[in-house]
């Protein structure tokens, strides 16, 4: 499952369906809205875009990681501290793949996909800077 | 000769319509699913140039001084990343979705 969306997931049913035959691993991550002194947090997405470039990067994982099943969720809209944001769900062989499938699924959602991240303030907002503030326009 | 119903005015032949997305900081500052009217031979960045000049702070958020577009704007044109260097001399042409956002911040 890849999916842009604004409610919530229920990860242990993901967790069950990932189980596909020759799994020996599930790997879950699962990004939270920290409690940096906001009041909320504020996501935006360019959604056409944002689900066919997690969708990119699933079946890039799958086949580098020779990963068994990969569910990416992203939440978008108003979220309190504690709530989801991001639920990466992979299953493969072993450990190692596992491991290393969910950190570049994280890694390249990170580097390029269009979303986007308000911290709400009792003053007000600001817009969080991604890891790579440098767009420059390039093609991916 | 089509009428287009936006600006309930005939439309002439050689009109194209065109969508602007901005997103996050840029969309707060300049809207967004702008749908305008451009004359053939319109250039990516002379249209968004046009289109942030109705708001000075949403200009100066994507351009600098120079006209040019801030290094960090991320262009697209109908899903595909286009470079900043090539927009100047890239066309839009009708029915093109054009997007324009800062560097992302998911995960």
């Amino acid at each position: 499952m890849i999916a842009i969306q604004t409610g919530d997931v229920d990860i242990g049913t993901l967790i069950t369906a990932a189980k596909k035959k020759g799994t020996g691993a599930v790997v879950v991550f699962d990004g939270i809205v920290r409690d940096d002194e906001i009041t909320e947090m504020e996501l935006e997405a360019y959604e056409e875009v944002a689900v066919k470039e997690l969708e990119k990067i699933g079946r890039d994982a799958t086949a580098q990681f020779k990963l068994l099943h990969v569910d990416i969720i992203h939440r978008i809209g108003r979220l309190t501290v504690g709530e989801n944001i991001l639920i990466i769900v992979v299953s493969a062989g072993h450990r190692e793949e596992a491991y290393a499938g969910s950190r570049y699924i994280i890694e390249e959602i990170k580097k390029g996909v269009p979303i986007w991240k308000k911290e709400l303030t009792k003053d007000g907002g600001r817009w969080v800077p991604g890891d790579h503030a440098h767009g420059s326009g390039k093609p991916r | 000769m089509q009428w287009h119903d936006r600006n309930k005015k005939p439309r002439e032949e050689d009109e194209m319509t065109v969508k602007i997305r901005f997103f996050a900081r840029f969309r707060e500052l300049l809207g967004t699913d702008i749908v305008t009217d451009v004359a053939p031979g319109t250039m990516f960045t002379s249209l968004i140039m046009t289109i942030a000049q109705k708001n000075p702070a949403g200009y100066a958020a994507i351009f600098d001084d120079k006209g040019t577009f801030h290094e960090f704007v991320i262009l697209m044109k109908n899903g595909k990343r286009i470079e900043i260097a090539d927009a100047a001399k890239t066309p839009v042409v009708d029915g093109d979705e054009i997007a324009v956002f800062p560097p992302v911040a998911g995960g």
